[in-house]
């Protein structure tokens, strides 16, 4: 493994710094997602609603995330956008079991990724987490993609993944994705 | 319980069929999708501020506005949507709990509701709200889905004479068609409301099988005359939070407002109205200070107060209400003459928009997060309309008629409005983060031609209503001046035609006279001057004479014979005058010119003599 990562070293991929943000509907899991890739030391108990939004940094595969982790209430959706600026992955989040609210995420999406700063990058990767997939009324991850009308996005890299952020199940299958698909940009 | 067993059946039943539900509302949910692209790509406002939530075109739900209500279930934020159905009417009456876009459970209702609330009964501490449903004479409380309180409506007191006419029956002194005029006769006397739900029922019987079939079951029966709850709302208790104590406000069909506190379910206050409450909106807490606005059958709107215990009459509408809002302080009501009208809580008339077609409902948009509260309406023509005040801002078009629409928090989501159709279909609509509600210039022009258009009046100001009390005023000082000007007329023709005055007008002999009196007393001078007035006439053989109170005056020259006058000239005269009163009280001395051989004076001068030092 040292061998390998000396060898990733002299290729200059080691500790890239990536920032990404992170957004989805209230309730939807961003905060429980982000904690299951702390240390276990940092690890909080607890998960509130966050409120404006949180920093938090972790790696994974060399690379050095530093992860927004926007407040998903309605009221401070507004602060979205102020943070598209300088990032280089969006991560969405998405209560697969809130099929009521499945509309307005898309229609959050839609806003997000018609936002001049967002549309400006069409290479930038958007992955999604179907979280909560546990739950008994959990819509799969397909059905999911199609009410969100992903197959629509020609260009941008999108990735869906079902997950859940309390045992942390898919998670790093998702963010596998995201490093390759950065490791690969920065080529 | 009945009830109870069903409730557990129900949840059976809904447990058997989730999953087929879940995939047919995902899949109903897709098609919609599909068509709402459609439908943007077709009509030109592309930006429509509701998002379709779901659509269920299947559930042939039949409710009312009242019927609706979001009950927190669980106490977790997480809010359920509770719809009571129903049913035919007559039959399949239930309640129906979603969460989210499926049925979470659904309990049988005995008998039709006319209202759902969800209230906190108790204060114990996960804050769960119990729902309750009035339905009949009874209002059926459920905690966490269950069956918990029915409580009764007090009865009535029976007629004495149908009292009086059933226990005829019982004793067999009249038969069954006897009974059945009997009654006839007592609903002509007393009308039909007054009346006990048996004998009501017995009159529409004619079939004597049933007649006798419908006796033999009640006649043993205790005769009950109960009343049946037409409407019902909730009032805080006495703190204005969320989730604190409520009571109950309940309409009844004996034209009385009950309110009702569901610790033990005492009734607290009772008020009386003219006629049956169809409406009912409230503000204000219970112990604090509340108002009642109620609208009842005979088509007016009433007014209650904490501590009255009747209703005061607030607006008499043209034509029926079909739904009742209270807009900040204004009653906002729709009526069946296709009117939207807005009433101050004084029953003034604010405005008033005639819609295209007939209302269906009302309801109130509380977008906490614009700080703007809306009143939707929904149309004959199947449109739902929204209304800022009286500026039309946005509109809906729909399938169908909506009937019964609610505004509200469901599931995480706090702008959310369920619409239910004529047609029995459920459409939840969620307000998008972005709607921002402008009003529609172009329809400006239709709406001030189909309303009553308001003339521009200035405002009464208060300099006005000063005027117009000072008006009475000013009718009363004008009088006393015309009045005055009259007695200075009487008395200056008087004075004229006893030539009183010292300017004698007279063409042959105009003069002059004017007096001066010098010295402070007892003894004066009077200087007296006399001017021929006219251009080229002397006057000839004039005489001074002086009159006075002897008493008080002494002239020492009474008689002052006048030269000839030459126009223009001034002549004077000068006499002494000693006052010989003791009592130095002041008076006046007249002084006239006489023409020799002539009786009446020419001029006159009267001297008011100032009053004279004592002498020394």
């Amino acid at each position: 493994m040292s061998l390998f990562s000396r060898l990733l070293s002299y290729l200059g991929l080691k500790k890239k710094e990536v920032n990404i943000l992170v957004v989805g509907l209230d309730n939807s899991g961003k905060t429980t997602i982000l904690n299951n890739f702390k240390k276990d030391e940092d690890k909080s108990q607890e998960i509130v609603a966050t409120i404006g939004f949180n920093v938090e940094s972790f790696h994974v595969n060399n690379l050095t995330f530093s992860a927004f982790d926007m407040s998903g209430q309605g009221r401070y959706r507004n602060l979205w956008e102020h943070y598209f600026k300088g990032i280089h992955a969006i991560v969405f989040v998405i209560d697969s079991s809130d099929s009521l609210r499945l509309v307005v995420a898309k229609d959050e999406l839609d806003l997000m990724l018609k936002h001049d700063e967002i549309a400006s990058k069409p290479n930038l990767p958007l992955l999604i987490f179907a979280n909560k997939m546990d739950l008994r009324d959990a819509l799969s991850s397909v059905r999911i993609s199609q009410a969100l009308g992903l197959e629509s996005l020609q260009e941008r890299p999108w990735h869906i993944q079902a997950s859940n952020a309390i045992t942390g199940q898919g998670l790093q299958e998702g963010i596998q994705w995201l490093t390759e698909q950065l490791i690969n940009q920065k080529k | 319980m009945d009830s109870d067993e069903q409730n557990i059946s129900g949840l059976l039943d809904d447990q058997s069929t989730l999953d087929d539900r879940r995939t047919s509302s995902s899949l109903s949910n897709q098609v919609i999708s599909g068509e709402s692209k459609e439908t943007l790509i077709s009509k030109p406002e592309i930006a429509s501020k509701w998002l379709t939530a779901y659509n269920d075109n299947l559930c042939s739900l039949y409710t009312l506005t009242a019927c609706i209500c979001f009950v927190d279930l669980n106490g977790d934020g997480d809010q359920k949507l509770v719809i009571a159905d129903l049913g035919n009417g007559v039959q399949g009456m239930k309640l129906n709990i979603y969460k989210g876009t499926f049925i979470l459970s659904q309990l049988t209702l005995i008998d039709c509701p006319s209202g759902v609330v969800s209230f906190y009964m108790d204060s114990n501490a996960p804050r769960i709200p119990a729902i309750g449903v009035a339905s009949g004479s009874y209002l059926y409380i459920y905690k966490n889905l269950k069956p918990f309180y029915k409580f009764g409506l007090p009865s009535l007191e029976i007629h004495p004479s149908e009292q009086d006419a059933w226990n005829q029956l019982v004793a067999d002194k009249i038969d069954a068609s006897q009974l059945k005029v009997l009654l006839e006769n007592l609903r002509i006397e007393v009308g039909e409301a007054s009346l006990t739900a048996r004998s009501q029922r017995l009159i529409d019987l004619t079939d004597p099988g049933v007649i006798d079939d419908f006796i033999g079951r009640y006649k043993d029966q205790p005769l009950k005359r109960s009343t049946i709850i037409t409407c019902i709302a909730t009032i805080k208790k006495t703190v204005d939070e969320d989730n604190n104590l409520n009571c109950l406000i309940i309409g009844t069909e004996n034209k009385d407002i009950l309110i009702i506190e569901p610790d033990a379910f005492t009734i607290l206050t009772s008020v009386q109205l003219p006629s049956i409450p169809v409406f009912l909106e409230i503000s204000g807490l219970f112990n604090v200070e509340y108002r009642v606005i109620v609208s009842c059958r005979d088509a007016c709107i009433y007014t209650i107060k904490r501590g009255f215990k009747t209703g005061r009459l607030c607006v008499q509408l043209n034509s029926q209400p079909v739904g009742l809002v209270r807009y900040n302080n204004n009653i906002i009501v729709g009526t069946m003459d296709q009117c939207l009208s807005c009433f101050t809580i004084n029953g003034n008339c604010v405005w008033k928009i005639n819609q295209q077609s007939g209302i269906t409902c009302l309801t109130a948009i509380e977008v906490e997060i614009l700080g703007l509260t809306l009143i939707a309406v929904a149309l004959e023509s199947r449109t739902v309309v929204f209304y800022n005040g009286k500026s039309k801002v946005d509109t809906i078009e729909t399938e169908n008629v909506i009937t019964s629409m609610k505004f509200g928090r469901y599931g995480r989501e706090d702008n959310t409005l369920v619409m239910v159709s004529r047609s029995g279909s459920l459409s939840i609509r969620i307000l998008k983060r972005t709607a921002k509600f402008t009003s529609i210039e172009s329809d400006f022009g239709e709406a001030g031609s189909g309303s009553t258009m308001k003339m521009n009046i200035p405002k009464k100001t208060k300099l006005f209503i000063d005027q117009s009390v000072r008006e009475p005023i000013h009718r009363a000082f004008q009088q006393d001046l015309y009045r005055l000007r009259l007695v200075v007329a009487r008395a200056y023709v008087k004075a004229i035609a006893a030539s009183l005055n010292p300017m004698s007008s007279n063409a042959v002999d105009p003069l002059k006279l004017s007096a001066q009196v010098h010295g402070l007393g007892p003894v004066f001078r009077l200087i007296l001057e006399i001017q021929n007035t006219s251009l080229d006439q002397p006057s000839y053989n004039l005489n001074l004479f002086f009159y006075c109170d002897v008493k008080i005056y002494r002239i020492h020259r009474n008689f002052i014979p006048v030269p000839n006058l030459q126009p223009g000239y001034i002549y004077t005269f000068a006499t002494k005058v000693e006052c010989v009163n003791e009592l130095n009280v002041s008076d006046f001395i007249k002084i006239h010119v006489v023409r020799e051989g002539d009786s009446t004076p020419i001029i006159t001068a009267i001297i008011n003599m100032p009053s004279s030092e004592t002498p020394v």
